[in-house]
């Protein structure tokens, strides 16, 4: 299928009409920037409305190097890129940590501010009215003026760029990125560093409309303002919705049908209305507001609903390696003095106790006694304000949850924070990011497929554990909840903890989902794993758990086996009020 | 009987095969922030083609294909390239501002075809290169109009000048060429500021006018959005000679501007004043012609000088293909095109309404100072000659 | 700098600043209902003083028929909803009449501007927002830059590309501390004040206000509660709608109008908005007169580069409000 569309890149310029030959070039110097987009707002949830902004610097960049020093535009692209690149670490600095919609108006506002200059500092860039005779590309001498050989120049960065961005999509990264637009504190937990991916998937973007700045400037061979607006940007976001900006071939789409609809319209519109009004842009808004109610995803998604579905192989072969290290003797886990508190409320009060090795340890209390407080603490999400834990005997107090999962302490949510538009095995495969090395270059070039494979089968074997692997190509939006409390025990396992943090997953279920989880955390203990669950149904713990620790307001009153502590009158008080 | 029908439908037959089809492509801002300028000419070219403002050319039938760029230049370039190689025409006329006009040079250049452009900067025909080699324009520059600014200002014994002007590529080039041609002739300017045509309020630039003090100020605009910078520095009290450009001369600015523009001095081609022009001026008749047409379908004052732009791009278009018939046949598209070049650059004395065109193979504009520009005075709401340059 | 010169830039920073409070409002009010970040609210605000303008020079404007139509559209599609159509067909019918009595009365133009253009929100709303429920907020964005390309287009064909000059509600200048400021200016910033004011109160006081609110951040739990999404988006829309023609009307003596300024107040507007977080009323006129005094001081120092240093001075305001922001990221 690829292989067709490839072939039918590299005969089109020779079959086109020659004003579609130059459509075309402008086709994918659009596609550049919005499959940027696509990466930065479809899937790592970062809308931004300066993209135009940093074609605006590549261009220019090559633009007064040409012309100010003699330069070649090939040195004009290097240099482009390395501009767009600091340009876009420091503005993704600044930009990448801000809040909702704090986000997208920082891009306007340097979006503005670049487009202001660009116009104002006429001395260096030649003001609104622009620089001209710039030089065209050549390839070993050969000047690319005509449209049909700077299609290949054009057509063959952006099918370079589109692969680096699809191996990227399909990386570790790739799940982590679209993970962090859903659910932060579910990415933090698995390993994830948001500020640091964030950056890194705005400096690609940025990359990408440098790559088409630089096409854009030596196709045209003139340079003003006028392409690197906020307006310019506005129709990128816009190509990117309306193709779907979640999906990859939906930037191809969205970028392609815009391009083309701006040109239909200016034939169709005063053959229908008169030449004498300028009405093509009501035409415009109105066809996008056409599409978007057909289809508020995106017309890739709504095209690709209908179209039949292939079912990818399942994954085989070895999983990851497993965990090297020997645990060390003794308690697995060490909680001494832990102490929390929130404004003037002391949520947890010198809470101690051990969890050893393969047991089930409980913990319970009344509602507000602090288990969920302590279960953040030891999960990473909260600082205590006092107090140690330690972990296979390394102090972990205060570690964020992306150093403790690396050690093997991996915890569930009591709300599933699953991500839903991903699949099942993807989900599972988020487990595996701290166990996988592969850093992002290695990613974009494609050198990680072994690891990929790798960690694919840990995934699919963590989802046989726990008796999803049907279910593995279906998004996960479709489980019950139930099923969703499993997949999140099975990213945990794929994870391969050595102590595994459960947050109430009993919450929600029925009878029969209830024991068939009993028996899975069973069936864990007895691979190795140990378990600390905190739950309020009293007939699962019970029957599960190999000890018990009780809290009440925040302190430990009572720990030891379920029979004992089940006759404790302290802790029967505490539940009950008063002498049962 | 019979035989004279077939002689007489062979004849026409002839005649009709005759008449052979040029056609001309037209790429204009009649959307967007210049659509003041663009909305005249493309309205003007639509009279022309209805017939209504000319006659053809002697043997051949003009086609005009009219699309908008929306004042930017990659949708110029798109239509440039359009024009050419979908609708294959054989002469472009448009681009109504500098920048766009710049960005079609390469692709008119690349293709070997003709252009006469409506916009304003002298570096889309100066220096004479290979690439604008096919490129020509009929409005005069930035250079031609402030000189004759600088000439008056000079003449009334001005001193100081504050400059405040678009943000925009017209604004722009009027501060270039302006502040050039003052200082060379001895004039200070004490403060360039700049403004949006988009702004609700300039108090902070007029401030900054007001406190240098300057003998007079130029606002470097068009259309009504010139109107504002006048009436805040008016408002805030401003007692010295105020100017405008030429690109107020529309009959919006005067409505708008009310008594706030009265008494405003501005350059203009002659067309704006045509009927107060001497006889011996050479292109009041022609400007006179083109005004009574626009205003038949359009209103009385409802002419533009940028419309009469776009008519003598016609004019010389018109006379070129004439002669240009003689050498190629439109069939011939290469051919013609280059015929059409050619004989473009050979007009000569072609009356139009800014003025005579001469061209040549240096000058592809071909204006000179004195026809093209005179000073026009803004009084009682009308537009009255204040002077000309003869 | 002389302390007249400051003054003066003062006075014109906080009329821009009124401006652009009233437009953040009308913003914020809409998103906190519906989510839409409402960006033809810009067209709309310069389409009121448009249609006032054309009504002085003695036509019936466009946007009367406009108006009209969409009222009528509406009501086909509500046919069914008992007297819906009839009261919205009533509507319609009004507006024109209310068309033929600014022509014939001119010192009501402006305010039959503003009805006039009053049903343009709430229609726009239930055509093209409501059909469309549980979209993106990413989604009703590109939706609103479609109807932004419309109305824009709509404008130029209505009204042609020049300005057009209006006649001063109040006329003259009245000295404030010495310094002469516009009647029209003190009008606009007492609208701000005063609709800033009751926006407060309505929505942290009455029940409709809150039941409005609810309705935003919770569509289930407010259909839930009885409260009913889409007439709150109606109303809130309408609401903002006349806010921005109210403001449009007050401002265009001051600066003429024309239909291509419509985009940057909205989006003067809209920063303004975010400063606010998109939700509160007194920081959304704080952000506006923030944005206003930026821009009247930087016109004075560095004219060229002036929209530049307003939004690079954004930048920090922006990385403060969003650190001490208490919202919960959002999920697009």
């Amino acid at each position: 299928m690829i292989a067709l569309l490839l072939a039918l890149l590299l005969a089109l310029p020779w079959v086109l009409p020659p004003f579609y030959q130059t459509l075309f070039v402008f086709y994918a110097i659009a596609a550049l920037v919005v499959l940027g987009l696509h990466l930065l707002t479809g899937l790592a949830g970062l809308t931004s409305f300066g993209q135009a902004a940093f074609m605006g610097v590549a261009g220019y960049t090559s633009a007064l190097l040409a012309l100010r020093a003699g330069a070649s535009p090939w040195v004009g692209l290097l240099a482009g890129l390395a501009a767009t690149f600091l340009f876009a670490l420091v503005l993704g600095l600044l930009t990448v940590r801000l809040k909702g919609h704090y986000l997208p108006l920082a891009t306007i506002a340097w979006q503005v501010a670049l487009y202001i200059v660009m116009g104002s500092w006429v001395a260096l860039t030649g003001g609104r009215t622009g620089l001209s005779d710039l030089p065209a590309v050549a390839v070993f001498g050969l000047e690319l003026r005509d449209p049909r050989l700077y299609h290949y120049l054009a057509w063959g960065l952006l099918v370079l760029y589109a692969l680096v961005l699809y191996r990227l999509v399909h990386s570790r990264h790739g799940r982590m990125i679209r993970a962090l637009r859903g659910d932060a504190v579910a990415a933090a937990s698995f390993g994830a560093r948001p500020p640091e991916l964030k950056l890194w998937t705005f400096v690609i973007a940025a990359l990408g409309a440098g790559i088409a700045g630089w096409l854009y400037v030596h196709f045209v061979r003139f340079v003003n303002p006028s392409p690197f607006s906020l307006e310019a940007s506005i129709f990128y976001l816009i190509m990117a919705v309306v193709g779907g900006v979640g999906a990859l071939p939906g930037a191809f789409l969205g970028a392609g049908l815009l391009t083309g609809l701006e040109q239909w319209l200016k034939d169709l519109v005063p053959l229908v209305l008169g030449k004498s009004g300028n009405y093509e842009i009501i035409a415009y808004g109105l066809i996008l507001v056409g599409i978007l109610h057909l289809a508020p995803r995106g017309l890739w998604p709504w095209i690709e609903a209908r179209l039949p579905r292939r079912t990818p192989p399942l994954p085989e072969g070895e999983g990851l390696p497993p965990r090297a290290e020997p645990l060390p003797e003794g308690p697995l886990l060490v909680v001494e003095g832990l102490t929390k508190s929130f404004g003037g409320l002391l949520a947890v009060n010198g809470l101690s106790f051990e969890v050893h090795r393969g047991e089930i340890l409980g913990l319970i209390g009344p509602n507000g006694a602090g288990k969920s407080t302590t279960f953040n603490l030891l999960a990473g999400v909260l600082r205590p304000d006092a107090g140690r834990v330690v972990f296979r005997g390394r102090e972990i107090t205060g570690r964020y949850p992306f150093e403790t999962v690396r050690l093997g302490l991996v915890r569930t949510f009591q709300h599933p924070h699953l991500f839903p538009e991903m699949t099942v095995l993807e989900n599972a495969m988020l487990g595996t990011y701290p166990r996988t090395r592969a850093p992002m270059l290695s990613s974009m070039l494609g050198l990680d497929r072994v690891e990929e494979r790798r960690a694919a089968a840990e995934a699919y074997r963590a989802l046989v554990r726990v008796g999803l692997a049907e279910k593995a190509f279906l998004k996960a939006g479709a489980l019950s909840l139930g099923e969703q409390r499993k997949l999140e025990v099975a990213r945990a396992l794929a994870a391969d903890p050595v102590l595994l943090l459960l947050d109430e997953p009993a919450a929600g279920l029925r009878a029969g989902e209830k024991r068939a989880l009993a028996g899975l955390i069973r069936r864990l203990r007895e691979e190795g794993i140990t378990v600390l669950l905190v739950d309020h149904d009293m007939e699962l713990v019970m029957h599960l758990v190999d000890r018990l620790v009780v809290m009440h307001y925040g302190e430990k009153i009572a720990e030891g086996p379920p029979e004992a502590v089940q006759r404790d009158p302290v802790v029967l008080e505490a539940y009950l009020g008063g002498a049962a | 009987m019979r035989k004279g029908l077939v002689w007489l439908g062979a004849l026409v037959l002839s005649v009709a095969l005759a008449q052979a089809e040029v056609r001309i492509g037209v790429t204009l801002s009649a959307t967007g922030p210049a659509a003041s300028l663009g909305i005249p000419e493309k309205n003007t070219l639509l009279l022309i083609e209805a017939g209504k403002l000319d006659r053809m050319p002697k043997g051949a039938k003009v086609r005009f294909f009219i699309l908008d760029d929306g004042t930017d230049p990659t949708a110029a370039v798109k239509n440039t390239q359009k024009l050419i190689q979908e609708n294959r025409v054989h002469l472009i006329i448009g681009g109504t501002t500098s920048p766009n006009s710049l960005a079609m040079i390469d692709a008119v250049a690349e293709a070997g075809v003709p252009f006469i452009s409506l916009a304003a900067a002298k570096a889309i025909v100066s220096p004479v290169d290979e690439k604008r080699y096919w490129v020509f324009k009929t409005p005069q520059t930035d250079e031609l109009m402030s000189q004759a600014v600088v000439q008056d200002m000079v003449a009334r014994g001005i001193k100081t000048v504050a400059y405040l002007g678009f943000n925009t590529a017209y604004g722009e080039g009027w501060a270039r060429e302006f502040e050039k041609a003052a200082k060379a002739a001895g004039l200070r300017v004490v403060a360039s500021e700049r403004y949006s045509p988009k702004d609700t309020s300039v108090t902070g630039q007029v401030l900054k006018i007001l406190s240098r003090r300057p003998d007079a100020v130029l606002i470097g605009a068009a259309g009504t959005p010139a109107v504002l910078p006048q009436r805040t520095l008016v408002e805030k009290g401003y007692k010295g000679q105020i100017y405008q450009t030429h690109g107020v001369a529309n009959p919006a600015f005067l409505k708008v501007g009310g008594r706030f523009v009265e008494g405003t001095l501005l350059p203009a081609g002659p067309i704006l004043v045509a009927a107060q022009l001497p006889d011996a001026f050479p292109s009041k008749r022609v400007a006179l012609t083109y005004i009574a047409a626009y205003e038949a379908e359009h209103g009385v004052g409802s002419y533009s000088t940028f419309g009469g732009h776009a008519y003598d791009a016609w004019l010389i278009a018109k006379g070129a293909i004439e002669r240009a018939l003689e050498k190629a046949s439109p069939d011939d598209l290469a051919a013609f095109r280059k015929a059409l070049r050619d004989a473009i650059e050979e007009t000569r004395g072609v009356v139009g309404t800014h003025g005579v065109f001469n061209l040549s193979p240096t000058d592809h504009l071909g204006l000179k100072f004195e026809d093209a520009a005179v000073i026009v005075r803004v009084k009682d709401g009308k537009w009255v000659l204040e002077r000309s340059f003869r | 700098m002389d302390p007249l010169i400051f003054g003066f830039l003062l006075s014109d920073g906080l009329i821009s600043g009124a401006l652009y409070a009233l437009v953040a409002l009308a913003l914020v009010l809409v998103f906190a209902v519906t989510r839409v970040i409402l960006i033809p609210m810009g067209e709309w605000v310069v389409f009121a003083p448009l249609t006032q303008a054309v009504l002085l020079e003695g036509r019936l404007p466009a946007t009367v028929w406009l108006s009209a139509l969409l009222l009528l559209v509406w009501a086909a599609l509500d046919l069914r909803r008992g007297r819906t159509p009839l009261l919205l067909a009533l509507a319609a019918a009004l507006v024109v009449a209310a068309g033929y009595l600014g022509l014939a009365v001119p010192a009501l133009a402006p305010l039959v501007a503003i009805l006039v253009v009053l049903p343009l929100g709430p229609a726009t709303f239930r055509l093209f927002f409501e059909p469309l429920p549980g979209a993106t907020v990413l989604v009703y964005l590109i939706l609103a830059v479609g109807l932004h390309f419309v109305y824009k287009g709509l404008g130029l064909a209505f009204f042609g590309p020049e300005q057009f000059g209006l006649p001063a509600l109040l006329a003259g200048e009245v000295a404030v501390l010495g310094l002469p400021v516009p009647w029209q200016g003190i009008m606009l910033v007492l609208a701000a004040g005063l609709l800033m004011a009751s926006l407060y109160l309505f929505f942290t006081r009455s029940l409709f206000g809150k039941a409005l609110r609810a309705a935003a951040v919770n569509r289930i739990g407010a259909r839930l509660s009885g409260i009913s999404v889409r007439e709150a988006g109606r109303v809130a829309f309408l609401l903002a709608t006349g806010i921005g023609a109210l403001a449009g009307v007050l401002v265009a003596p001051l600066s003429n109008a024309s239909y291509e300024m419509g985009f940057l107040l909205g989006l003067k507007g809209f920063v303004a908005a975010i400063v606010a977080g998109l939700s509160s009323y007194p920081l959304a006129v704080a952000g506006g007169v923030l944005v206003g005094l930026l821009e009247s001081f930087s016109s004075f120092f560095a004219s060229a580069y002036k929209e530049a240093i307003v939004f690079a001075l954004l930048l920090p305001v922006l990385a403060w409000r969003s650190v001490s922001s208490l919202e919960l990221e959002e999920e697009e």
